[in-house]
């Protein structure tokens, strides 16, 4: 199934990079976006006055 | 008609909630087509393209060094254009667009830079070279980081965005020079093999990857910009009603 190459370890780590790269451009957004949300619920539950504060 | 349309979905777009939805609608479809479009590139690559006489199975790092060099460049002019739509008419979600540029960018000229060291070590026997083609794409690169860093140096986001804009256009005198690079000067990278217009030098047979994986790559430099776009124009409105309206609606996805 997994091609037989020549300088396989050449071609398998460009690939390597470019799927890291790839995954970092897929998942940062995700990641920030969940930080961000959790961000602007917790300031809007501040301003509403339902802040459950976790350590009180 | 068409073109009124157009002109009218163009000027709502300058509205931070539609252009959030839009970016919220068509993101998940670029990043589809992105895996399918890549998907086909790779089956191609590793098993239809035969190994090249001289290169050997190197070449298939070629299929992603290339596409991720064009879009490296097609993303700074890509990045130029929004700047300068941001810069003459103020449109505050074209300027973001702009700035979220940058990371895509740099993320395919890293992309373009390391796939192009470790095809270098086997075919020049060196992992760099000093030469024209390659010192500009690093120039790219530190263009790329110098705009990201200056658009986070400012508290005010759209003072930097508008001080990152310039930098951008400043900079734009690189990509011709990347371009030309293997005609004016006398470089150990090849000059250019595949051409839009006239014959390539490229056998065709070699082609198909190569087409699949740049439109792979535009695609995802699209779903990755509306994705940033997105975050950012959030993040900036976090105090606006609109963002409220969000929360505490359906909620924001």
């Amino acid at each position: 199934m997994i091609p037989e190459l020549e300088y396989a370890s050449f071609v398998w780590s460009s690939y390597g990079i470019f799927a890291v790269v790839v995954a970092w451009q897929i998942l940062q957004p995700v990641l920030y976006r969940r930080r961000l949300m959790a961000e602007l619920r917790e300031e809007q539950a501040l301003q509403s006055g339902e802040y459950d504060d976790p350590n009180p | 008609m068409i073109w009124k349309s157009i002109k009218v979905g163009f000027h709502r777009l300058g509205s931070p909630p539609t252009f959030y939805r839009f970016c919220l609608l068509l993101s998940p479809w670029l990043w589809a087509g992105f895996a399918i479009c890549t998907i086909i590139g790779l089956y191609y690559a590793f098993y239809v393209v035969p190994p090249d006489y001289q290169q050997s199975d190197t070449v298939r790092i070629l299929y992603i060094h290339v596409p991720a060099a064009w879009q490296a460049m097609a993303g700074y002019v890509v990045m130029a254009i929004l700047a300068m739509i941001a810069l003459v008419w103020r449109i505050r979600t074209t300027e973001i667009m702009a700035m979220m540029c940058a990371p895509i960018g740099a993320a395919f000229t890293l992309i373009c830079l390391a796939t192009g060291s470790i095809w270098g070590r086997p075919m020049w026997g060196t992992w760099w070279e000093w030469d024209a083609r390659l010192t500009s794409m690093l120039v790219l690169l530190f263009i790329y980081l110098g705009i990201m860093g200056l658009y986070a140096a400012f508290e005010d986001r759209r003072k930097g965005a508008r001080v990152a804009c310039i930098l951008v256009l400043v900079g734009l005198v690189n990509i011709p020079i990347i371009h030309f690079s293997v005609e004016w000067w006398t470089t150990l990278h090849q000059g250019k093999t595949i051409r839009i217009f006239g014959e390539s030098s490229m056998h065709y047979s070699m082609m198909p990857p190569l087409i699949w994986m740049t439109i792979a790559v535009k695609l995802m430099f699209g779903a990755a910009l509306l994705d940033r776009s997105r975050n950012e124009l959030l993040s900036q409105d976090r105090r606006k009603g609109w963002v409220a309206k969000k929360l505490l609606g359906k909620g924001v996805k």
